[in-house]
């Protein structure tokens, strides 16, 4: 049995962020629920009042603006998987999508609830980091962009005021000769948490040269991660198997996983080196060109 | 028609849909919790947060006093009720010292999650609110939470005197000139962890006390027999109690032991109304039993043929905090410790010991599993060591007929080992090449694990089937059904003996007011039992017809034959009749169209105490199972490729059903090899979900390749052996041979978490 | 908190209800007599409770029944009986891909989902549209199998 709690059914955007007015601090978004009711379930959450955002109109479409990539707040990760534009030029955050929770699960998750969230494994984090992906965040009467890398603070925080709501997710389309991998160890091949996961995108020059690294990483530290040192290490460099093993050592410091029962921090940094490694190394093919 | 020889079969042999299987798929199957009642309450219990501590008060005044609570019970409430939690069914068994467990504790808990008190509210909101009302005073008490600490001096007492359960031993030959004969002697530890059954369904029913006063409970459970129990613990006569069966949701062992029997009935009993109480899924894996942990000291000695000389097993189990039907368990593990090979010299000290872990009792192999892991590790460890084939090393060892067993009982048929082993090996195909990381190794796992249960319980079985006036046929028989189709297999049974249509078969699910108690669906023993017992009922009600019918034809009862609903002649088929018109013949003159049945498994005396020595078992299941990994050297993880299972099942009465229950074994045997791990931290679950507590799922083992072979020398109908559990034994020890294959170095621990491989790398001075 | 009266559509029928906002569509759906149903772990591990949502297979249990309203919800028992099963229905009972059940109406309709949106899967297709079911006792295959039988049959004009 869920505990007891309100629930506010606004029919627009507008009427939702005027009731999140209203009644903020106190209050939570729901969207999909699908880690909201688990939590509220088992006791981590005993919210007074909710505030349903499923399936508001303005949340649910994927547009191109110009040289931005822009999805809905309300997108479900089993969207993103269908949508053509997502494929096209954010194929990493399709490889997350894929690999987040079940199929059931994805057909009603948000990105926008992954994010908000904040847990250290959300799937959809690194792909957007290394997307250099920015939330906007509406609340009445205002909005402010936040670069994704400012938004998560803590385990399950982020800078998202209580009368604030995930309005869209915006990616700005990579360049051409850009790519991206997305890559996630769990103990199971479906339906599982990460022990880490992570995005590796490489962008090159004319030449080949990596003209701007950008490693995330996800589940080995409080909040999903840049990790600077490591993208230091390979700008302008050639992908040699010896540059990409510096880069993965140094993503692999960079870390700072703790032990839980899914893993141990000695393994979790382990294994970050490892898949850093070969997601640079799947970058590297191009590299005699 | 007798058992064993094989005639043209019509329904045996064939994969016919189950009778319950439309029902299942359009969502029309009544479950436990799928039933309601006009009033009915809802049930809930509180349960310890404390794996060991002392009660020092319960405060149950508030809870009362909540309007819509119909009803708090706490142990003074029942008479300080306790419940025999020991083997149910059979006859002429005395209870066991210790099988006495407190419905709800008083004084002291002793595993996190003991239940302490029940309500029974209006609403399921208002029961959770009473639990909330309720306060226990607790005083914590030092635990204990493995049993080798259990054992020593001093540590605190969970199960008086000296927290020993159950001691086993076999001594067989002489052990010591049997390693002094040796050429090489291999011993190692191997370890297995608890094991959570996962069965979709949670324990759940509904109880009733009906008009004539009899408690009605109807509960998704895999016994029958625990109305004695019941009617002993609430102290009424076994009459009045009643348990309905439905369908289980899955049961593996899990819901052998009573789960939410005696609750429902205490608080039907207590508040005269239907009480409706359903575990949720945290609460099914504190509340209920655990596949027992265990410890395997496991020491053999071989001759430069790899002709095994002695073997010296010591089994350590985790009781957890009641023994339940450890001692069995334990029993089980003694008997299959040395494997499927011919060994003259034995020694095996088996030992369980309590603990404030969660309590342990069956699961699907109930013992059998776990020793396998040891002893076919070892032959793995042997081939090795001597640099022999491992399929070589298994050969001249695996048990021939005429050999005996362990504990000296004869296997009297060819156990078709070798055969088993190597079709599982040639089905695996070209070995797939190392790629990368990653490299293949192959293993496979030989085994024999019992069905039907242990002789000296003088097991029984009773079914009754019986003709309508329209030749459709009646099948009634107290047998569980938790998705082995066992209820269909008595249908295709009768169908076969009868030669009536499946279609025109009905079993009705198990009713201790109007169907013959079968006995437990657990031990693999349904087939094999209940199936025989239909097989004679069925067959009494065959002779009637045929004499009858041989009257009117003036042929021999010999020369007739029942097939699609007609009695013919067999060498003029054209000469026949409708059987409903012989069914009339037959009633018209008042002879007997149904028939009562009781199937004896055979009766022997327990085994020698001191030797280990005695028939144990009426019979053995035979197999292999071959896996082909690769493991990732660099992660760790491990794929499986492909994997074989090879099993003499004697004979398939539904080979869909067969292959269905090999598959879903194996499955299960892989996650216990690969994945499953229900952690327990000083007594407390750390998996406590499905979140945690990781099954497998569609995509993550290829299909389980299934060869049958049939040998036709079961004791069930039609030469059939029993499969249900048969089909896990060997899944995890052939993946822990496969592991070692690939990596050169061996674990000797379940599960083979990626951590695990990556340790025994650095071991071996290989870390990539 | 106060009951709210929301209307659900569920295989075809309507129904109004009065329910507070902290009840699930799964406990909704069961209340209403729609036991198929099933409550396995009631936080979406397990997948027993799968329920199409406007044409999507969800965990119903992760649902509130007050963001269903006014939707068309479809149940296993919603998309066949016993005198005109559906060719998925028909299939798995032939297949042996049904053992204890209880996973089953679930399976039914991860599988009807998946078979609309792509009439012609791979295995490796099926077994990733129903790897948010778990089974515990059919390791899958015969599952499998049922439902590449029931992709044939739909293909072949069945209904």
């Amino acid at each position: 049995m869920l505990p007891e709690f309100e629930l506010l059914m606004p029919r627009s955007l507008p009427e939702a962020l005027e009731m999140l007015a209203g009644s903020a601090p106190d209050v939570l978004p729901i969207a999909g629920g699908t880690n909201l009711i688990p939590d509220m379930r088992g006791g981590r959450y005993r919210p007074g009042l909710l505030l349903n955002v499923a399936g508001l109109p303005e949340l649910c479409a994927i547009r191109r603006e110009e040289e931005w990539l822009v999805i809905g707040g309300g997108v479900t990760i089993a969207d993103l998987l269908d949508d053509p534009l997502v494929a096209q030029h954010a194929p990493v955050l399709r490889e997350a999508a894929r690999m987040l929770a079940s199929p059931l699960v994805r057909n009603r998750a948000t990105v926008a609830g992954n994010l908000a969230n904040a847990s250290p494994a959300a799937d959809t984090a690194p792909p957007l980091l290394v997307l250099d992906a920015e939330v906007e965040l509406a609340s009445r009467g205002e909005s402010r962009r936040v670069p994704l890398r400012e938004f998560f603070v803590h385990v399950r925080r982020t800078v998202r005021r209580p009368d604030e709501l995930i309005t869209t997710i915006r990616i700005p389309l990579p360049p051409a000769g850009s790519s991206a991998r997305f890559f996630k160890v769990a103990l199971r091949n479906a339906d599982a948490i990460a022990v880490v996961n992570g995005a590796v995108r490489v962008d090159r020059d004319g030449a080949g040269r990596c003209q701007g690294a950008r490693i995330a990483l996800g589940a080995v530290a409080p909040t999903p991660i840049r990790v600077p040192e490591a993208e230091a290490a390979l700008e302008g460099q050639w992908l040699t198997p010896e540059v990409i093993a510096r880069a993965a050592r140094l993503a692999a410091e960079a870390a700072r996983p703790i032990d839980d029962l899914r893993g141990s921090a000695a393994y979790r940094q382990h294994v970050t080196a490892v898949m850093v490694r070969r997601a640079l190394a799947e970058h590297g093919t191009r590299n005699t060109e | 028609m007798s058992q064993g020889e094989s005639p043209e079969l019509r329904t045996v042999g064939k994969p016919v849909r189950r009778f319950d299987a439309l029902s299942k798929a359009i969502g029309a199957t009544v479950y436990a919790d799928d039933f309601k009642m006009p009033g009915m309450l809802y049930g809930k219990a509180l349960r310890s947060p404390y794996p060991s501590a002392r009660i020092v008060r319960i405060h149950t005044d508030r809870a009362r006093a909540l309007p819509g609570v119909a009803c708090v019970l706490t142990a003074a409430d029942i008479g300080y009720a306790k419940m025999i939690a020991d083997i149910p069914g059979q006859t002429g068994q005395r209870e066991r010292r210790g099988s006495e467990t407190p419905v709800l504790a008083w004084d002291r808990v002793r595993y996190k999650g003991e239940a302490v008190a029940l309500v029974a509210a209006e609403s399921e909101e208002l029961a959770e609110r009473a639990l909330e009302l309720i306060h226990v005073e607790y005083e914590p008490l030092p635990g204990v939470f493995n049993p080798v600490e259990a054992m020593k001096p001093g540590a605190p007492v969970v199960f008086e005197p000296d927290n020993v359960v159950a001691r086993w031993k076999i001594r067989k030959g002489d052990v010591k000139a049997g390693f002094a004969a040796a050429d090489l002697i291999v011993e190692n530890t191997y370890r297995v962890p608890f094991v959570e059954h996962a069965y979709l369904e949670p324990e759940s029913g509904v109880a009733w006390v009906d008009e004539r006063g009899v408690i009605n409970i109807r509960v998704s459970t895999q016994v029958m027999e625990h109305f004695r129990t019941i009617a002993r613990t609430l102290g009424v006569p076994q009459n009045r109690v009643r348990v309905q069966g439905a369908f289980v949701g899955g049961g593996f062992g899990g819901k052998e032991d009573i789960t939410t029997e005696l609750f429902l009935a205490l608080l039907a009993q207590h508040t005269r109304r239907p009480v409706r109480l359903v575990y949720t899924r945290e609460e099914s894996i504190l509340a209920h039993s655990k596949r027992h942990p265990y410890i395997i000291h496991h020491r053999i000695g071989v001759k430069k043929s790899g002709r095994i000389t002695a073997v010296q097993i010591e089994l350590i189990a985790d009781s957890g905090a009641y023994p339940y039907l450890t001692p069995y368990v334990l029993l089980y593990s003694t008997v299959m410790a040395t494997g499927p090979y011919r060994v003259d010299n034995v020694w095996v000290d088996a030992v369980a010991a309590a603990t404030n872990n969660p309590f342990t009792s069956a699961f699907r192999g109930f013992g059998g599993p776990q020793p396998c892991f040891a002893y076919e590790s070892q032959m793995d460890e042997i081939a090795r060591a001597l640099g022999k084939d491992p399929l070589e090393v298994r050969r001249v060892n695996y048990l021939q007929a005429g050999d005996t067993t362990g504990t000296g009982q004869v296997i009297r048929h060819p156990p078709l080992l070798e055969e088993t082993a190597r079709r599982a090996l040639e089905a695996l195909g070209e070995k797939t090449p190392d790629h990368g990381p990653v490299r293949v190794g192959r293993g496979f796992a030989s085994y024999f694990q019992s069905y039907g249960r242990l002789m000296w319980l003088h097991d029984t079985s009773q079914a009754w089937v019986g003709m309508e006036m329209d030749g459709t046929v009646v099948v009634r028989c107290g047998a569980p059904d938790h998705g082995g189709g066992q209820l269909s297999s008595l249908c295709q049974i009768a169908s076969e003996v009868l030669g009536v249509p499946m279609a025109n078969v009905v079993a009705y699910t198990p009713d201790t007011a109007l169907t013959p108690l079968a006995g437990t669906t657990t031990a693999t023993r349904q087939l094999y039992m209940s199936g025989n017992a239909v097989f004679q009922a069925a067959t009494a009600v065959r002779r009637v017809l045929l004499d009858r019918a041989s009257k009117h034809f003036e042929e021999d009862p010999e020369n007739l034959d029942l097939a699609d609903s007609r009695v013919f002649v067999k060498s003029d088929p054209d000469r026949s009749l409708p059987l409903v018109d012989l069914v009339r013949m037959c009633a018209a003159e008042g002879l007997p169209l149904s028939n009562l049945a009781l199937f004896k498994a055979p009766f022997r005396d327990p085994i020698d105490l001191e030797t280990g020595q005695g028939d144990v078992f009426p019979d053995f299941t035979f197999g292999t199972f071959a896996v082909e990994v690769g493991v990732d050297t660099e992660t760790g993880q491990v794929t499986v490729l492909k994997n074989v299972a090879c099993h003499d099942v004697g004979r398939a009465i539904n080979p869909a059903a067969v292959i269905g229950q090999i598959q879903g074994g194996s499955y299960q045997g892989l996650g216990y090899a690969l994945m499953e791990n229900l952690i327990v931290e000083n007594g407390e679950i750390k998996t406590p979900s499905l979140s945690e507590y990781l099954v497998p799922t569609a995509v993550d083992y290829p299909t389980t390749q299934v060869i049958l072979l049939e040998s036709g020398t079961g004791v069930g109908p039609f030469g059939a052996k029993g499969i249900g559990e048969p089909a896990l034994t060997p899944a995890a020890p052939a993946v822990a041979n496969a592991v070692a294959d690939a990596l050169g170095v061996r674990i000797y621990e379940l599960p083979l978490t990626p951590e695990r491989v990556l340790a025994a790398l650095e071991r071996a001075g290989d870390r990539s | 908190m106060e009951p709210r009266p929301i209307i659900l559509t569920v295989n075809g029928r309507t129904h109004q209800v009065a329910l507070k906002p902290n009840v699930t569509l799964l406990h909704a759906l069961r209340d209403l007599g729609y036991t198929d149903v099933k409550n396995g772990c009631e936080k979406g591990d397990c997948g027993a409770c799968t329920v199409l949502l406007n044409g999507k297979a969800v965990n119903s249990c992760l649902v509130l029944a007050w963001q269903a309203d006014g939707a068309q919800i479809t149940t296993a028992a919603g998309l066949g009986t016993v005198d005109h099963p559906h060719p998925i229905q028909e299939a798995l009972a032939d297949s042996g891909g049904i053992q204890c059940g209880f996973c089953t109406p679930g399976i039914v309709v991860a599988a009807k989902a998946l078979l609309d949106r792509n009439p012609d899967p791979t295995e490796e297709e099926i077994r990733e549209a129903i790897s948010g079911n778990l089974c515990r006792c059919t390791g899958y295959s015969l599952i499998i199998e049922g439902i590449k039988a029931a992709a044939a049959r739909l293909a072949g004009g069945e209904r």
